[in-house]
């Protein structure tokens, strides 16, 4: 993980802290073990009194006062780190997907996208706040101890020398074991859990098949097997913090044998250095151990932020805006599209090569089977997706060199599913406007898009909360509120993605009407799921799979187009039914 | 309280694994005490130069002891771990029985998917209940008492101060603060949420905040509520890092207070000096163990809260008051006639009418059309039909039966169903077919994906949750190939083509009226096609039925349907 380890880097001051807070630590453990010593050295073996002994007892309060804030300053600023390398990958995120989301979102990868936004970043704050910490405590308080071991009995230092390497390498080899299969088994829990979720939204449809009853036995089955699988990993793990303790008591176990030879055999040392060493010995194995218990939750850090960089990384390419103006007076202007490609992603649905040209108030039908790439080409006209090859040419200079602010200055897109944002219907309706739109504008544009009767009825007038935890609106009711949008823009360009179902006859009626009252100032760009539509379009654009197979007229297609004779006679017939 | 006295009575079942956890854990932590107290005593008595017997023993029961305490610690974690995973799956099954029998009725009151995720994510958080909040205190408590009985055989006083130091640590200073943590708490997850709103607005709405030029606005709002979101997650961090703090120093100035407790009573003669070593050394370890204590109350917080809310949504029992009957329609292969009969409802909290005075004859092997603009009431008299909603007013008929005396499984077992919203399953093409009929075979749900034209699926193809692999259209044609092959003759097609093109449409429809010739049929239908074909059409706008019959005399009579005719035909 190079680019955790470089944003680390980062943190220069706050790193050089840690390494002095981590001295410091090492000092208090060593002198908290020298006062403990002492004292119990004084009264058991010296037999002084208990006044003599009294500003030990002082020390070694101010150094166990030390050492605590010593930690708590540590956890501080590991805090401190997380949080501040959150805000800026969320940051990087959102700039990201800004870039980048229509794609996505009409890949219907949105879930994804807000659970990386959330989840994986929070999940990143670990490494920060408690690897990196622990991982230069562990680099340095254990040598601090080590020195002064050697200094005190130099057996001990080497029992402890040759010891505690086998604390990494166990970890390590334990490590590669679980790794691969703690990771499959990350995924089986994710896709579990899943799994669960997707019975209980699936229960109507269980229901209906009179198959509810059977998933409580599958439910069972499924959790006790992945209980089984997961004891399997956690059975590794435990085995592996079982040998380490076992490896730091064993190690202790010498030492102190060592030391107790030491002090009755050859009667080399004293009471206080065996006693100060003993004390001393588990203070260096439980750094090393930390370090272990510390590593799991930076490794899965490390997995959420391989999540980020990747999502970071993403080879999609954002759309990339120019600086040249286009003078709202130029506007309509003709849009020409030359051998226009597009692919979601290698293997995926792909545009290949559109080219055509669309005049000055053009009225433009797209048509073709679902799936033909009708909204896709809606979007690259729109300049919501980057064109992979080939060039959008507005005015006869490519789309992507004008400023981004003034090509949708121009445009109205009026989709199949408008969007609500909360707060109230005039801050919707007004978000259509380039400017401020006043109260009477946004009323009258309200009344064009036959969606102001509605509004008068409800309580709260123009002032109802939508959205999110607002009221709902119908999806008619939503439609009309889009075209609203577009009344008060009056854009020279209107791309509209026309609904193929669930609106009342009201509102087909007044979508019908609105889009012809716009049209005369505007160059409309449908994907026309009608015939009506088609048959009035000045130009149709027949796409299949990808290919844009004819253009022309609709007398001219059904002419010489079987393919397009075959939709169309269809609909004829059901039309003559 | 009594939402978690639930969750512990599922617990309970697992009693063996729960009594091994205790033990396990209670050897693990009274053998880490008695290893240093006995090396600090060992250590003593070396100073004293005593027999070399005395040593071996010694150091031999601190070799012994080391080994029991590690293998005691695996046999903790290993026993309360799959005690665990075993609760998640009996709380997952008793949950899912609880839940079954109130669907569907409970998923209009929670018309969010949301509230499905956040009970799996309550079920997934009980998880820390058993492992950290139910049984730590239990061998934490066993440990500390064994111990303080131990240290009052040598010295009372000892054995006070670390009775204190339980207090404290284990008690008082883990409360001081968890009342801070939940107010932060709740804090958080209300940033949370209101983040994660965001974060789907800007990423759903996109085009529109693209084409409206708001997105860098939204983004610098996003920026602003995730800065204020970690800026509070920050002070919880803080906030628990105080708390571990405080209770450590705490542990340590017990200690301390042991140690100089014994230097004076050492010296008073009260405590014999070999001794003093062995005592601070007790205290140090025992005091080790407590440290979590400080996370008990957050993981006690969360814990109720799930089990609260777990239970808030099962217990929403019958509260639509549909009466289940007794009765079962029988399992019959020809189609029954449906009758309504002066049909009224309202949903709760709507003081409209959503269907007013509905009279509806459906003879056996009929097919009807039911026709209208959005939001006129059609869909919710399907509702009723299939029992998922109780009439105010008036009396349904199937086959001679009042809807009331019958249960609602037979119901559905009678019904061949497409709804709009349908289900997909994780799995294949075959799972998701399957559940139409087990006995299937491979050759029949290849003929039903022809009759869809979605023969270029194989069945072994994945289909993901819910079905997000597939195009709207795509899923609804799947969901019209399984309620093919379901061997039923009462169909109700909600708008079951809404999303498939024309030219599949007609394909579909050929097929489905071909296997359905004899059948009792109703198909909601917002384009006005194939209507000649119709035994009957019912034309509904808010709520009531305003015209019907068949095409020929509905376009005759010039009325409302001759008129939404008349529009299509235009729009066309």
């Amino acid at each position: 993980m190079d680019s955790l380890r470089k944003v680390t880097f980062g943190y220069k001051w706050q790193l050089s802290f840690l390494f002095a807070l981590s001295v410091i630590t090492a000092v208090a453990i060593i002198l908290q073990a020298y006062f403990l010593v002492t004292i119990v050295d004084r009264v058991f073996l010296q037999q002084l009194t208990f006044s003599e002994i009294v500003w030990l007892l002082w020390g070694l309060l101010a150094i166990l006062l030390i050492r605590t804030t010593a930690s708590y300053i540590n956890g501080r600023i590991g805090i401190k780190i997380g949080a501040d390398v959150k805000a800026s990958y969320r940051k990087s995120l959102l700039h990201k997907f800004a870039g980048t989301a229509i794609s996505s979102s009409s890949q219907g990868q949105s879930g994804g996208k807000v659970s990386t936004l959330l989840d994986a970043v929070d999940e990143m704050d670990s490494y920060f706040s408690a690897y990196i910490p622990q991982l230069i405590q562990t680099s340095i308080i254990p040598l601090i101890i080590l020195g002064v071991v050697f200094s005190q009995h130099v057996n001990t230092g080497l029992i402890m020398v040759i010891t505690a390497p086998f604390i990494p390498i166990f970890m390590i080899i334990i490590g590669m074991q679980t790794k691969t299969k703690s990771e499959e088994q990350q995924e089986k829990l994710a896709a579990f859990s899943g799994r669960f979720l997707d019975t209980l939204q699936g229960l109507t449809t269980l229901k209906l098949f009179g198959q509810a009853k059977e998933q409580e036995n599958a439910i069972e089955k499924s959790s006790l097997s992945f209980r089984d699988a997961t004891m399997q990993i956690l059975k590794v793990a435990f085995t592996s913090s079982f040998m380490l303790e076992l490896i730091s008591m064993l190690s202790i176990g010498i030492v102190a044998l060592e030391l107790t030879i030491q002090l009755i055999i050859y009667e080399r040392i004293s009471f206080f250095t065996a006693f100060f060493l003993l004390v001393l010995a588990p203070e260096f194995y439980t750094t090393l151990k930390q370090l272990g218990s510390t590593f799991h939750s930076g490794r899965s850090s490390m997995g959420a932020a391989k999540k980020v960089t990747d999502a970071l990384t993403d080879t999609e390419q954002p759309v990339q805006w120019g600086k040249k103006n286009l003078p709202a007076e130029l506007m309509p202007a003709v849009i020409r599209l030359q051998h226009v490609s597009f692919a979601y992603g290698e293997g995926q649905f792909s545009l290949k090569n559109i080219a055509t040209v669309i005049p000055s108030y053009g009225q433009i039908a797209i048509a073709g089977r679902s799936g033909s790439g009708k909204t896709t080409l809606l979007h690259l006209i729109a300049g919501l997706l980057p064109a992979a090859d080939g060039q959008i040419f507005v005015h006869e200079k490519p789309l992507m060199q004008y400023r981004e602010k003034d090509w949708f200055d121009q445009l109205s897109y009026i989709s199949q599913h408008p969007y609500l944002f909360s707060g109230t219907i005039e801050e919707n309706i007004a978000i259509g406007g380039n400017s401020d739109a006043s109260r009477e504008e946004i009323e009258h544009a309200a009344e064009q898009a036959g969606i102001a009767d509605l509004i008068q009825t409800l309580e709260d007038g123009y002032d109802t909360r939508v959205g999110e935890a607002g009221r709902g609106l119908s999806g008619g009711e939503m439609q009309r509120l889009a075209l609203a949008r577009a009344f008060l823009k009056k854009p020279s360009i209107i791309l509209f993605d026309e609904p193929t179902t669930g609106l009342d006859l009201y509102t087909e009626r007044i979508l019908q009407q609105s889009i012809q009252q716009l049209s005369r100032d505007a160059t409309v760009i449908t994907v026309a799921h009608r015939l009506h539509t088609i048959k009035h379009a000045d130009n149709i654009l027949f796409l299949e799979n990808g290919n844009l197979l004819a253009e022309g007229t609709h007398d001219e297609l059904v002419e010489t187009v079987p393919e397009y004779r075959n939709m169309v006679s269809l609909q004829q017939g059901v039309k003559n039914e | 309280m009594k939402d978690l006295a639930m969750i512990i009575k599922l617990m309970i079942l697992e009693k063996r694994d729960i009594f091994y956890s205790i033990i396990f854990g209670f050897i693990a932590g009274i053998t880490a005490v008695g290893l240093f107290a006995a090396s600090g005593y060992l250590i003593s008595k070396a100073a004293l130069t005593p027999p070399f017997y005395t040593l071996i023993i010694l150091t031999s029961s601190v070799k012994l002891l080391g080994i029991t305490k590690a293998i005691a610690r695996y046999a903790e974690r290993y026993f309360s771990h799959r005690a665990t995973f075993t609760i998640l799956s009996n709380l997952r099954v008793a949950f899912f029985n609880k839940l079954e029998p109130l669907a569907p009725g409970i998923f209009h009151k929670y018309r969010s998917g949301d509230l499905l995720s956040r009970v799996v994510g309550d079920v997934e958080t009980l998880q820390h209940f058993f492992l950290r909040v139910f049984y730590p205190p239990i061998v934490l408590l066993l440990v500390f008492i064994s111990t303080i009985l131990f240290t009052a055989f040598f010295s009372i006083y000892v054995a006070i101060v670390l009775l204190v130091g339980l207090l404290l640590t284990v008690f008082v200073v883990p409360a001081l603060f968890a009342r801070k943590q939940v107010k932060i708490d709740r804090r958080v997850r209300e940033q949370r949420g209101e983040l994660s709103t965001e974060a789907a607005e800007f990423l759903n709405g996109f085009r529109d905040l693209k084409i409206y030029q708001k997105l860098d606005e939204k983004e610098q709002h996003l920026i602003q509520s995730s800065d204020a979101y970690i800026n509070d997650q920050e002070q919880e961090n803080i906030n628990k890092l105080t708390s571990q703090s405080v209770n450590a120093f705490m542990s340590l100035i017990v200690s301390w207070c042991v140690l100089a407790l014994g230097a004076y009573l050492v010296f008073d003669g009260q405590l014999e000096g070999i001794l003093l070593a062995m005592l601070v050394m007790i205290s140090l370890t025992v005091f080790e163990d407590a440290g979590p204590m400080a996370v008990f109350p957050i993981h006690y917080q969360d814990s109720k809260r799930a089990a609260n809310r777990l239970s808030a949504v099962v217990e929403h029992e019958n509260e639509d008051g549909i009466i289940n009957g007794d009765k079962a329609l029988s399992q019959s292969d020809h189609a029954f006639p449906i009758y309504m009969e002066n049909v009224s409802f309202s949903f709760p909290d709507e003081p409209r009418q959503t269907l007013r005075n509905i009279d509806l004859k459906l003879p056996a092997g009929s097919k009807t059309a039911l026709v209208g603009p959005s939001g006129s009431g059609k869909s919710t008299l399907f509702q009723l039909l299939l029992k998922m909603n109780h009439t105010d007013q008036g009396d349904i008929q199937l086959d001679g039966l009042s809807i009331n005396q019958i249960e609602q499984e037979s119901i559905w077992a009678n019904l061949n169903v497409v709804l709009q919203e349908n289900h997909f399953f994780f799995g294949t093409v075959r799972s998701n077919l399957l559940i139409a009929d087990e006995t299937l075979t491979d050759p029949e749900m290849e003929a039903a994906l022809a009759k869809v034209e979605l023969d270029y699926l194989s069945l072994g193809d994945a289909v993901y949750e819910k079905g997000e692999n597939l195009s709207g259209g795509e899923k609804q044609r799947l969901a019209i190939a399984r309620t093919m092959l379901k061997n039923a003759h009462i169909w109700l097609l909600d708008e079951p083509t809404s999303s498939v093109d024309a030219l599949a449409e007609e394909t579909i429809y050929r097929h489905l009226f071909d296997q359905a010739e004899h059948d009792t049929l109703v198909l909601i239908s917002h384009r006005l096609r194939n209507l000649e074909k119709m035994d009957q059409i019912i034309v509904m706008d808010h709520g009531k039925i305003i015209e019907s019959g068949t095409f020929a005399e509905l376009m005759q009579q010039q009325g409302y349907l001759y008129e939404m005719k008349q529009i299509e035909k235009d729009l066309l």
